[in-house]
């Protein structure tokens, strides 16, 4: 056996050993990826059931803090504004004035039909998905 | 039971129709006695019909059966509860279920009264809501139900009705038999998905880890390229060579870097479980069952962390017999072995305290007696006892101490004594060997042949515990309900049974305490009291300077082995 071919025998066994704890290794990680993909929580519910329609009558306004969102009435269609803001989630406010809103963590403000008065979101609010239920009950969808 | 007679007919033909097996011994009575009458229920009789059977039944499949002749009378067809409608499947003088005392099989002498409340929905949306978890509605069903005798069920039945209201909510996992264990980690009210088997993927990777050592074995031994650049960082931690002589095997038996690598396994399967165990007593034992049972892979990462911490008690009680039995620990590795049995007593507790945090009642009994231990002590017992438990008694700050002390405090002790435990073998010169002078023509291997040894230890060190972990899973039990009631084994994790066995025969603080504190300064004191091996002694076994000490050493083991066998084999109760 010449030097040469006894070099290259040691070289082949040198990387495939490595070619094999390389594979065992991103085997691994994908273990631990597949290992972290298990969600222990649900996560937040995404349908409320806010109650009869007749709490809200026609020309009402009203806000629901555990969806939350803003509850309108206009001439007897149910419309529902998210009150979580565009920018980065913070909850909005209702302002003392007008019937606006305004986020307390970066000044946003919205319109009451959820428009952009003043930045720094972008995005209009969330309007949601509304069904009244055959027993009159408003649900409302986040989702 | 005997609701309607005519309906009990029908039933009858029904059974007969499908060649039914699996009735009930109270139903097949109720069969017997029937007649029939001129009845007319106002819905359609097939509604009281038996579910078909089905071969081989799935565990809801019995449910089912079990549901329809024990249950539906009151639940309804269709776990609607006793509404109006419902009890209009019944003859006239049996509507008024408040009234009419037949609710029993030998009716009327042992009938019962039902609630006024009567008998609630349990299938459909929000209904079940008390109950977060099928182990939870399996015990309430097995303890409570049926309404009159309650606890007349099996556990196994109660399960089986548990897989069968889980199936009519579409919430049943697909493949999973539910047992008292993973029943936990099934929530009630939306599906569990249960990953696949974790077996396929891990013979991939003890395949290709066999590969790996047959190609890094062959490699041992061989010359090595010196690098051009400066050793890097894992080579670094190396001495730039050591004699051959300290190196081989049958002399080490690679005890100690076994141990390390355990460690290090133990640490990062440990960190892994940490992101889904919750350490709070009605969480812990269902986030271990989730873990086991849910998580991808974490059935594998559980029983790594178990089998690595059995085999690192196994390993460092071999690595100290052979530091005797070599006489190795002769000065001036007198202190370095100090730090190695105190890592060994480290270790015992970060195996207890473990073992605790699964907080279900194969470990109950263990944790009650293991502390209370403690309050044999004179004068501080009362007081350690109280610092162990975080109160008067185990709770839910008993659980958290362990979990702080087993995931930090110890850990963190374990880290810094194992560091200064290496170092001190470097410091002290290396494993103990003849001196220089005495061995003639010296052989050394380098670092990176060191180094290349290890790797293979290592990948040997995985596959055999992959393998393990694949056979053997680690013990689970049904979660801890009530520390006041005693259930599951009362035996000790296997590390202890050998104090287990003493504390039968007297007083505890004797034998509970002052034995295993005396067993570990005799071992500590050894090097200082008795005649050590002599320096041209070092490097093999048994040498003659030290005799004494292996001995004792040697009879201390087989003592607590006898011990442990007698623990073991004696103590099921």
């Amino acid at each position: 056996m010449s030097m040469k071919s006894e070099l290259s025998r040691r070289d082949f066994i040198k990387l495939s050993t490595r070619t094999l704890l390389g594979l065992g290794a991103v085997l691994g990680l994908g273990g631990l990826i597949r290992f972290f993909s298990y969600e222990p929580d649900q996560g937040p519910p995404t349908v409320f059931d806010l109650g009869d329609a007749g709490s809200f009558p026609i020309g009402s306004r009203t806000i629901r803090g555990e969806v939350p969102a803003v509850i309108i009435n206009q001439d007897g269609v149910i419309v529902a504004y998210s009150l979580t803001c565009t920018h980065l989630g913070c909850t909005i406010e209702k302002d003392k004035e007008s019937i606006g809103f305004t986020c307390p963590c970066h000044g946003s403000a919205f319109d009451e039909t959820g428009k952009v008065i003043n930045g720094p979101a972008q995005d209009p609010l969330k309007a949601l998905r509304v069904e009244t239920s055959g027993e009159n009950r408003v649900i409302v969808h986040t989702e | 039971m005997a609701f309607h007679k005519r309906i009990a007919t029908v039933s009858v033909f029904i059974l007969f129709l499908i060649g039914a097996f699996s009735v009930s011994t109270r139903t097949a009575a109720l069969a017997v006695t029937s007649t029939s009458t001129p009845f007319q229920p106002t819905f359609d009789p097939t509604r009281l019909a038996q579910p078909p059977t089905v071969m081989p039944p799935a565990q809801a499949d019995n449910g089912a059966q079990a549901y329809w002749s024990m249950c539906m009378s009151c639940h309804g067809d269709h776990g609607q509860g006793l509404t109006g409608e419902w009890r209009a499947s019944y003859g006239d003088e049996y509507r008024d279920c408040w009234q009419s005392g037949c609710h029993a099989s030998d009716h009327p002498e042992n009938s019962f009264e039902i609630l006024s409340t009567g008998a609630p929905a349990i299938i459909g949306a929000g209904k079940l809501a008390r109950f977060a978890n099928a182990y939870e509605l399996q015990t309430y069903v097995h303890e409570k139900m049926p309404f009159s005798p309650a606890g007349s069920l099996t556990a196994e039945q109660s399960l089986e009705l548990t897989a069968f209201l889980l199936r009519e909510k579409d919430t049943l996992p697909d493949g999973l038999t539910l047992d008292s264990i993973n029943s936990s980690a099934v929530s009630i009210h939306r599906k569990t998905t249960v990953p696949g088997s974790e077996i396929p993927s891990a013979l991939l990777m003890t395949g290709i880890l066999v590969l790996a050592a047959v190609g890094l074995a062959s490699r041992v031994n061989q010359k090595h390229n010196l690098p051009k650049n400066r050793p890097g960082f894992v080579y670094h931690l190396h001495p730039p060579r050591i004699p051959a002589e300290q190196s081989r095997f049958w002399y080490t038996l690679g005890t100690g870097g076994l141990s390390m690598f355990l460690s290090l396994v133990l640490l990062v399967t440990g960190l892994l479980e940490m992101y889904y165990y919750v350490p709070s007593p009605d969480q812990a034992a269902v986030s271990v069952s989730i873990i086991k049972t849910l998580v991808p892979y974490g059935n594998l990462v559980r029983n790594l962390h178990f089998w690595s911490a059995q085999f690192l008690v196994i390993v460092m009680s071999l690595h100290l017999l052979r530091v005797v039995l070599t006489g190795a620990y002769a000065p001036p590795r007198r202190f370095n072995y100090l730090l190695g049995l105190g890592l060994l007593v480290l270790i015992l507790l970060l195996d207890f305290t473990g073992y605790v945090l699964r907080w279900d009642e194969g470990v109950h009994w263990a944790l009650v007696v293991g502390t209370n231990l403690l309050k044999t002590i004179p004068l501080v017992g009362d007081g350690l006892y109280r610092f162990v438990m975080g109160g008067g008694g185990a709770g839910p700050a008993t659980l958290i101490r362990f979990y702080a002390w087993h995931i930090f405090g110890l850990t963190l002790a374990v880290i810094i004594l194992v560091t200064w435990h290496a170092f001190r073998v470097r410091r002290d010169g290396g494993i103990a060997s003849a001196p220089p002078d005495l061995s003639q023509g010296q052989q050394w291997i380098t670092r990176f042949d060191l180094v290349r040894r290890e790797v293979l230890a290592m990948v040997i060190g995985i596959i055999v515990l992959l393998i393990v972990s694949l056979v053997i899973p680690a013990p689970t039990d049904s979660p801890i309900s009530s520390f006041s009631s005693m259930a599951g084994s009362s035996q000790a994790p296997w590390f202890f049974l050998w104090v287990q066995q003493l504390l039968k025969w007297g007083d505890p603080f004797w034998l509970g305490i002052i034995i295993p504190i005396v067993v570990v300064t005799l071992l500590g004191l050894f090097p200082y009291i008795l005649p050590n091996a002599e320096k041209n002694e070092l490097g093999r076994w048994f040498p003659r300077g030290n005799r004494l000490a292996q001995v004792l050493t040697i009879l201390l083991y087989v003592i607590i082995l006898v011990l442990t066998f007698l623990g073991a084999f004696s103590s099921t109760g």
